[in-house]
């Protein structure tokens, strides 16, 4: 089932074009990374599913409901989560989780459950203390168990991690891994490392265009480099060898750093041995041969070049 | 509804923990409670102060000094008190972003105005019944009496404008943004009603006169009657604030 439909979405702020022809499609228990860099757009698509900013053109479906700017209906099947929540300072997590649950119609009952579960979820079980004190970490704690608290159907994470320090990144990831194993989630970010750690599809969208959009190992199989780094012993006859490889066909390119030598060719797989049969005539004095795996950091700087 | 429910109580919950209600509460507990004092402690005041060669004679305070210190201090420093309390009220949460979450929430956006409204009106109304039961018992206690011409229908009216103060207070800070454009927005409201209460023609329409003819009432030189206009346009311009209000706030951005 689709939880969420973006159709040919456009918006500009004035004269300023900031999406442009948007559409993608964010299926039940997919975990959606959209990536870009500041300014590529991610806040305000995410806004605009929300009905917080009107589209300038485009249609966007929520769980086949269609979203209108300025009316909540559609909001009640989505968790929402700011990249910096702000809460009401003089409440107690709990105070605050009994007002969102009754905004969003849920029974008294059910709320005290899900308050109690959720604030185990996210380790925030015993603190009775006000939010004004809260430090920035357990903010955005708070705000994922308060996305989650009407268990949506789809959760909205506006960069989650980019404020926090390495153990509060950390610690999210894991909360939102284990959420998205009852929700559709998109989480937008531009940092690479948390997406291949908990996503399993991957949006990018550079300059308002979603430039690429597909499951996370076919993205990163179809983008493989071919690209074999070769370490030696000592940095001697490193150039020497560069230079050889060089003169086979396949071969497109060398760098030489150090000690060891890149080599980009077209067909790892068909070619390889002829690189390996090489090293062994030379009796070249091989520390490591790795055929390099890509990363989601090359195929982002592929499509957004 | 249970949007407005929930958010009426944390409107409530929020004046309580910020001391906003305490502060209204009490400054107006204050006024009600001094102005009869006052109204009674004036000659001696002046016949405390050391005037040489100028004899003044002060008349005798009576029930009417006592109310018409109570307006005068209500519909000044009164009115500035609410204004400084709820101007904030829509616009502190617009520019800190959190009605976001409520929002997202599914709360609706008329549930936010209007239950803004409702809590303001309430403490606003509570704050100010309490003034007057309070200057109603001191009167009573100073003067023997307490009753004046036309009294009820004059608290009305002041309560009314605040009623209509807070309405302005809510389009404002739909209409501006940032923390202080609300309280400016609302203060050049009042300062061009001020002004044109100079313009006799208008002057019955407008609903300052509600705040600042209390003691003409008071004192029988004005009657319901020249007042009614001005209650009825007031009211009128209540609800239609709120109606702006509302229909901007829906396309407010967040």
């Amino acid at each position: 089932m689709e939880i969420l439909k973006l159709d040919h979405i456009q918006k500009s702020f004035g004269k300023l074009s900031v999406i442009q022809d948007l559409s993608l499609t964010v299926s039940e228990h997919s975990l959606f990374g959209l990536i870009g860099k500041n300014g590529a757009g991610k806040t305000t698509a995410m806004k605009m599913v929300l009905g917080f900013l009107q589209p300038s053109r485009g249609e966007i479906r929520v769980c086949g409901e269609k979203v209108t700017y300025g009316k909540t209906q559609t909001n009640r099947s989505i968790g929402y989560l700011p990249d910096v929540p702000e809460f009401y300072g003089y409440m107690t997590p709990k105070e605050y989780l009994k007002l969102c649950g009754r905004i969003a119609g849920q029974k008294p009952e059910q709320i005290r459950k899900r308050t109690e579960e959720l604030l185990t979820l996210v380790g925030l079980a015993n603190v009775n203390r006000k939010i004004h004190g809260f430090s920035r970490g357990m903010k955005q704690r708070l705000g994922i168990a308060q996305a989650l608290l009407s268990e949506p159907k789809l959760l909205i994470c506006d960069e989650p991690t980019s404020a926090l320090d390495p153990i509060g990144r950390k610690e999210i990831l894991d909360i939102l891994s284990l959420a998205g194993q009852q929700t559709a989630i998109v989480f937008s970010t531009h940092i690479l490392s948390d997406v291949e750690r908990i996503c399993n599809q991957i949006g990018i969208l550079d300059q308002g265009r979603l430039v690429l959009q597909g499951d996370i190992s076919d993205i990163k199989s179809t983008y493989r480099p071919d690209t074999v780094r070769i370490e030696l012993a000592g940095p001697s006859g490193v150039s020497v060898l560069a230079e050889k490889l060089q003169d086979f066909p396949f071969v497109s390119a060398t760098e030489v750093k150090e000690n060891a030598v890149t080599v980009r060719l077209a067909g790892v797989e068909k070619h390889g041995h002829k690189i390996l049969e090489l090293l062994v005539r030379e009796q070249s004095p091989v520390l490591k041969y790795e055929v390099q795996e890509s990363s989601l950091e090359d195929v982002f700087l592929e499509v957004v070049k | 509804m249970n949007g407005w429910i929930a958010f009426t109580k944390k409107e409530f919950m929020e004046q309580l923990r910020s001391y906003k209600a305490l502060t209204l509460i009490a400054v107006l507990f204050l006024f009600g409670m001094a102005s009869p004092l006052l109204a009674k402690m004036m000659p001696v005041i002046f016949s405390q102060m050391p005037v040489q060669g100028i004899s003044i004679t002060i008349p005798k305070p009576t029930i009417l000094d006592a109310w018409v210190q109570f307006f005068k201090n209500m519909s000044q420093m009164g009115i500035i008190v609410v204004l400084l309390v709820f101007s904030g009220t829509l616009s502190r949460e617009v520019t800190k972003g959190t009605l976001v979450l409520p929002i997202s929430k599914g709360l609706s956006r008329n549930a936010v105005i209007l239950s803004k409204y409702f809590a303001s009106i309430i403490s606003w109304t509570f704050s100010y019944a309490l003034a007057g039961v309070t200057a109603c018992g001191y009167t009573f206690y100073l003067f023997g009496r307490f009753s004046a011409p036309h009294l009820f229908f004059s608290l009305f009216c002041l309560w009314l404008f605040g009623a209509f103060l807070l309405a302005v207070i809510m389009l404002a800070g739909t209409v501006v943004s940032g923390n202080y454009g609300g309280l400016l927005l609302t203060a050049v409201v009042l300062a061009v009603m001020l002004a044109v209460n100079v313009f006799p023609r208008i002057n019955k329409w407008n609903p300052v006169t509600l705040a600042s003819d209390n003691s003409s009432l008071l004192l029988n030189a004005k009657t319901v009657g020249d007042l009614s206009a001005a209650v009825w346009t007031t009211f009128s311009l209540t609800v239609l604030c709120l109606i702006l209000s509302l229909i901007l706030f829906r396309k407010k951005k967040l």
